[in-house]
């Protein structure tokens, strides 16, 4: 990945950077992606127009969620087939377990990521 | 009556603790998700401990059928033994000793064998063929996943929970203590194998946009 930069942006008090995550045109490409970063593997997609991002670490036992191209608006975990929803992540095959989700910017072509995000209890 | 035996043995290394690679092989369920493209159906039809009695369905290289069988398998130590009576009529052994390298790495070597009518020792070269084959699909659908699987592990990944950093949004801790790998068979399993619907793929092909550890 050439870009590393990072954007900050004040939001709801706080001060939250954002890193650069893969560019617009290389999410058109396939609708689609999954990279590391910083630690964090994140699934990049395009659903119903809007472009969202998930963690691509299955709950189960760790498989990728993005292995395979979404149908149907479904994600199918490659290693157990685990499913998930590219509305909001939710597990529909294990409801309780959830994808994370995360904030995105997208700037001049450019799309960024909040890896910390607000802490969930 | 006489007997042949027909064998192949392979060998290979992985970059990750042979408890890892145990973990992989004796996990049913990823048979018809990681090898979507070979098995069809998997099913457990008992298992305790470390042994477990399974049917499956697969299409090997060089056949143009899928075969369906039983499988009997149980850990002796470090070695996976198995027994698989197929719809061919064979009974396959299969034997893989997972062994231990330097810097978390290690080594598995696995032998195939058919003891069977000394008439069909001529069909061993055929027999070393397709084991081959198969040996080297299955390894490298099963590479990544190991890989991965031992990275997350060293990310502080739990099973059913999944990464407490990335879940509870909090700062990737400056030194995370995953321990070392423990494969403590039966594998924990969720979906509907252990029924008598048993667990099949869910599509035989997919636009795959593959791994990207």
């Amino acid at each position: 990945m050439a870009e590393t930069s990072v954007i900050t942006v004040q939001e709801a008090g706080r001060e939250v950077a954002y890193r650069y995550l893969a560019s617009v045109e290389e999410l058109k490409k396939t609708g689609q992606l999954t990279r590391w970063i910083d630690d964090h593997d994140i699934l990049l997609y395009e659903y119903e127009g809007e472009t969202k991002a998930l963690s691509n670490v299955c709950r189960h036992f760790g498989g990728p969620v993005g292995y395979h191209k979404a149908k149907d608006g479904i994600f199918v975990c490659l290693w157990h087939n685990w499913k998930f929803s590219c509305k909001d992540g939710s597990c529909l095959t294990h409801p309780g377990l959830p994808l994370r989700r995360y904030a995105l910017k997208i700037v001049d072509g450019k799309i960024y990521v909040d890896l910390l995000g607000e802490p969930q209890p | 009556m006489k007997v042949a035996t027909l064998s192949a043995q392979f060998q290979a290394e992985m970059d990750c603790p042979k408890e890892v690679v145990m973990w992989n092989y004796y996990d049913h369920e990823h048979l018809v998700g990681t090898h979507y493209k070979l098995y069809n159906k998997a099913r457990v039809l008992a298992e305790k401990g470390n042994w477990s009695l399974v049917y499956r369905s697969k299409r090997m290289p060089l056949l143009p059928f899928y075969t369906s069988g039983i499988g009997f398998q149980y850990m002796d130590g470090n070695v996976m033994k198995s027994f698989h009576k197929d719809s061919i009529g064979f009974m396959l052994q299969m034997e893989a000793d997972f062994k231990d390298l330097p810097n978390d790495r290690c080594s598995v070597t696995v032998t195939y064998r058919i003891d069977t009518h000394p008439f069909f020792k001529l069909f061993e070269p055929f027999f070393h063929k397709i084991f081959k084959r198969w040996f080297w699909a299955t390894w490298e659908e099963d590479a990544p996943m190991r890989l991965r699987r031992w990275k997350v592990h060293k990310l502080g990944f739990k099973d059913f929970s999944g990464i407490e950093y990335i879940n509870k949004k909090l700062p990737v801790p400056e030194h995370i203590n995953a321990g070392p790998y423990i494969f403590d068979p039966p594998v924990r399993t969720s979906s509907r194998i252990k029924t008598i619907d048993g667990e099949e793929r869910p599509f035989k092909q997919s636009f795959e946009l593959g791994y990207n550890d």
